[in-house]
Formats: C-alpha cells, structure tokens, sequence
C-alpha cells in the first residue's frame, strides 16, 4: 500500500526485453504481423463518448422537460434527490466562508454532496470525471486532433510548459477567491461555463471558451486541462488513491508506443518506452484521466483497466 | 544527466510559475476592479436576487451558480446573469417584467433547495414552524375535522417572511392615478409570463396575456398581488372637490416578488420593485 506514494519513476530501469522476451516471439509470428494484427475497435472510446453525452444529456433534459432527474449543472446537482458537489468549487466555497463567517450556514445537502463526490472518485480516478463527464474535455479532445494535424504538416509549432503550474493556479485561484470575497475561478471555469451554456443557454461568456480553444489549436496542445485547470487538478488529487486504475504489463508490451501517441496525458505513460520501465507492472498516475484510448490502441493488450489490489487475487 | 535533467525541470517551472502568478495578478486586479465599479453597472431594478437571498456580498462570494434554484422553480422565474453582470456571472436573479416570482410553488422550494444557504432556508422554516405551532393552539380539539390544513397557515408565513425588494409606484404614470380604467388585457399576445391570481381556485400559475380585465379604476396590480391586504391596497381617499377618489398603496408587508410590475398594463411599468441588496 505504501508503494502507491513511492515514485516508481526514480527506481532503476530493468534491462530492455531481449528478442526472445517480445511478445510475438512468444506467438511465433513476425514483429510486423503481431502489430497489425490488432485492430483499433474504440470500443472503450466509444462507451465514454455515450457515457459522457448520456450525463450530459440528463442535466439538459432534466431542465428541458423538467424531468428532475440530473438538476443543477456541474458545479453542484442533484442526482435523483443527492446532492452532489464540484470539489474545488465546494473548497472555495469553505474557505470564504469561514472568512465571512457564512460557515456554520453552510447545508447539509453541501457537506453530503461533497463527501459524495470525494468518496466516489477516490474509488474510480479523480481525472476519470475529465474524460467521461466534462463536456469540455469531449470538445478539447477533437480539437486535439486537429492541433496534431497541424503540427504534423508543420503549419505551427508545439508549445510545452512544466505541468506543475497546474498547481501554482490551483493555490493562486483559492487565495484570490479568499482575498477578492468571490469566486473568481467561477467566471472563467470551463467545467462550469460549459455545462451551464449548454444546460440554461449560451452567452457571451462562450467568446472566452473560444478564444482559449483556438490557443489550444494553434499554440499549446490541451492548454487550459493540461496547464490551468485547477478543477482537473483537484480531481487528480482526489484519485491519488483510486484503485480504478490502467495497469501496463511489460511482459505484454512490444514497445512500439502506440499507447503514447494516442494518450491525452502522455507524461503518464513514460514507462512504455523501451528501457524505461522500472518495474513488471506499472499503474497510471494522477494526470491518468482513464480514458482508454490506450487500452484501445495496445497491440499486445498489455494495458488495461485494473482495480488495483485485485488484480493480484 | 540527472542533475541537468533537475536543474532544467526547475529552471522551466520557475518560467511558467513567473507566467502563471503573473496571469493570476491580471485576473485578480480584473476582479478588484470589477467589483469596485459594480453598483454602476446593474440596473438594480431588475436585478432583484431570489427569495432568502443573504447580503449581497455574502451572496456573491457563495454562490457557486449551480443553477438549481432555475430548475427547480416551476414558472421558470429565475435566471442565471449572463457575462455582462460581470464577476456575478452565473447568479441568480429574477425580472420581474418577463416572469415575477408568485409563490404559486407554495413552498419556496428555490430556498430550500440551495446548498450553499445563500438563499436561506432557516428563517423560513422558523416562521413556517411557528405558524403551524400558533395555528395548532387554535384548532385545539379540532385537528381531525376537515378544515384543519396547517400547511396552508405554513405557507402564507413563510412567503410573507419574503423580503426580495419593495414595491415603488411611479404616480405620473399610473392610470389609477389618473382617474383611468382598463379593460382588456395587459400585455402583448404573446407574453410568456404566467402568475396565480389570487381571486381563482387555480392551483397552478396561467398565462397572463389570457387573462382580460375590465377595471373602472385600474386596481390590477392589487387583484393579482400573491400577498394581499398587508402588501398593497387601493387606498380611498377625499379629493379637493369632495369627490371619492381611489389608487394603489404599496405597505409595509411588500415582498418584491413583482407579480404587480408584470402585470402593469402601462407601456412601461408604472410599479417597479427597488431591490433589498441593491
């Protein structure tokens, strides 16, 4: 258990798998025909999109036709009579209120929202809200499709940042929401803004939306998730400890990296590069938003959803 | 290699960190100036907050603009403010013209449903208990006949407890005030708003623009008033020619929820509601 907080990262490397070692060796087939022979099926792209446009959907119908099945938007809703609350939207909430003295007003319906959310995405992944449920995330992640075609006719360049600013916004927005008595963070959440256009109507806030995606197109890959968001960033922390998780067997693997190309958070996949590996089994980390594309993609089905603990059963 | 590695991450975080805390400072002078110039940029008169909503300032900083007290109000009175309300983005506010608030939920359930309490439920539960208790100490012994309803009693405390704004009439123009009547009906044929008049059995809001009125001195706003007698009453008074003359008087007992202002039949509204906060 321990073993979860230890970064694997800075272990030894083991010795790259010998020819004999490789996975179509072992099928007795040429390295070429073990590659080709897996079919990208998105099987599991396609059950997020639908889990994703689903969920959506339920909070647009629910206000539509007053269905009250899903209500609110993500900020916070209510799912069947249960709250449930965004975690970094309810921990500026706290800390202004507790400056404010509104602290002790604060519901019951919000603490049990919030330990909702914390508990239920503790045990999947905190990211896994990224990919399967913000609506953003469905647009950015097309978008970067066209970013990488761009960049591959080499009409712009990439532009990469240390991700750990993701951080310094995350403590930089909690200190402005305290110092300005508003929840700053609020007005330019692409989480929230999303949601509440698509659910009650767009507005002109949308023009902000814009202008960061076309950043995103031309300039830096993923910007805002990748590099801003501090809601992600929450979520990430949350799911530290999730069991749910994608495991990486390096005896499966046939190094080809396929897996990387098509992740969204590719810093999370580093030990699939031939040598890099420090261990057997691998898990993702923090950043993993468990979209398996990766497990779609891999050849020799090396990566795959896991709940880590028992797996080894 | 490692230490290079190190020393190169450090170099490359101290750089988007720089970028990062200088982008924060522009949002959060942004959002200092924003809030120091925002009392300008309302029309406070529509812009009235929800039943129970808390100080303004209080209530903007805890809002988290979930949007559930949209959902749940069943003639879709409040709305959520577009960007151009600046950094209230996202809140909740009632105009009063397209959609008033009329209690006809008959139990405030937009309060009761905000998990963050700036629409404060607890004052009305308070008054909605008391009520029940008051109301039981009358019907004492008679709690098994028909008439005994405490929820009715519950509902009527509570929404008079309301205090969203206050009624202000604008004498130059009301036809009351004239010595006008009015017959027909008040707005355009295909306003949306609905209300519950009170002089029906109605349990549920109608359309406005069905409903026609032939009034000999225009008292519409006090016939479609959810709140009655304690909030605004045609007054009676003596002219100087000794004629009896009648017109509207707003009371203390206002809430603000602005059933009156939709219903003006003036092209523009001879009652408005200046809002608490405001």
């Amino acid at each position: 258990m321990f073993n979860l907080f230890k970064n694997s990262k800075n272990l030894k490397p083991l010795p790259s798998k010998s020819k004999e070692e490789m996975p179509h060796s072992k099928l007795g087939i040429s390295y070429k025909e073990w590659h080709n022979g897996h079919v990208d099926k998105h099987k599991w792209r396609n059950r997020r999109w639908a889990v994703l446009i689903f969920i959506n959907g339920l909070f647009i119908l629910s206000f539509a036709l007053d269905l009250s099945m899903l209500e609110g938007s993500l900020s916070g809703s209510r799912l069947l009579g249960f709250y449930l609350m965004d975690p970094y939207n309810a921990l500026q909430t706290i800390s202004i209120s507790l400056v404010q003295g509104h602290f002790p007003n604060l519901t019951m319906n919000f603490w049990i929202g919030l330990v909702t959310i914390v508990l239920f995405y503790s045990l999947v992944g905190g990211r896994t809200f990224c990919s399967w449920l913000c609506p953003y995330h469905f647009i950015a992640e097309n978008l970067e499709k066209l970013h990488n075609y761009l960049v591959k006719k080499r009409r712009i360049k990439e532009h990469t940042y240390n991700q750990s600013i993701r951080y310094v916004f995350w403590v930089g927005f909690l200190i402005l929401a305290v110092v300005t008595q508003q929840l700053v963070f609020e007005d330019l959440n692409f989480v929230g803004i999303t949601s509440r256009a698509l659910i009650y109507g767009p507005g002109l806030i949308l023009i902000w939306i814009f202008i960061i995606m076309i950043f995103e197109i031309v300039y830096s890959k993923r910007f805002w998730c990748r590099y801003v968001c501090p809601v992600g960033a929450t979520y990430g922390m949350i799911g530290s400890v999730a069991p749910l998780t994608i495991k990486f067997d390096l005896d499966k693997c046939g190094y080809c990296t396929d897996c990387q190309d098509v992740c969204l958070v590719p810093h999370e996949l580093w030990f699939v590069k031939k040598g890099k590996a420090t261990k057997e089994i691998h898990y993702t980390g923090n950043d993993c938003t468990k979209c398996g594309l990766c497990v779609d993609i891999c050849a020799g089905e090396a990566l795959t959803y896991t709940i880590r603990g028992l797996d080894k059963l | 290699m490692s230490k290079n590695k190190t020393e190169l991450d450090r170099r490359q975080f101290l750089k988007a960190g720089t970028i990062a805390i200088g982008s924060l400072a522009v949002v959060g002078a942004g959002a200092a100036y924003l809030k120091s110039n925002k009392k300008n940029d309302i029309p406070a008169t529509n812009f009235l907050r929800p039943p129970g909503a808390i100080d303004e300032n209080v209530f903007v900083a805890e809002c988290i603009k979930c949007g559930l007290c949209v959902q749940i109000c069943p003639i879709q009175a409040i709305k959520l403010a577009d960007v151009d309300a600046g950094l209230d983005y996202g809140t909740p506010y009632i105009e009063v013209r397209e959609q008033a608030c009329d209690f006809s939920c008959d139990s405030l359930q937009c309060v009761e449903t905000c998990p963050t309490a700036v629409l404060d439920f607890k004052q009305f539960k308070e008054v909605g208990e008391k009520a029940i208790e008051e109301y039981d100490a009358k019907m004492q012994g008679k709690q098994m006949s028909k008439d005994y309803n405490p929820f009715k009693v519950q509902i009527v405390a509570m929404k008079e407890q309301v205090k969203m704004g206050m009624a202000k009439l604008n004498t130059g123009t009301c036809l009351a005030f004239q010595g006008k009547g009015y017959e027909g009906t008040v707005r355009e044929d295909d306003f949306q708003g609905v209300n519950r008049s009170p002089y029906t059995n109605d349990r549920k809001a109608t359309p406005v623009a069905d409903k026609k009125y032939n009034e000999e001195i225009c008292d519409i706003c006090v016939k479609e008033c959810p709140i009655g007698e304690t909030a605004i009453v045609m007054e009676e008074i003596q002219d100087g020619n000794g004629n009896l003359i009648k017109r509207p008087k707003v009371l203390d007992g206002c809430t603000g929820c602005g059933v009156c202002v939709m219903v003006c039949p003036t092209e523009e509204p001879s009652i408005i509601v200046e809002p608490v906060n405001a």
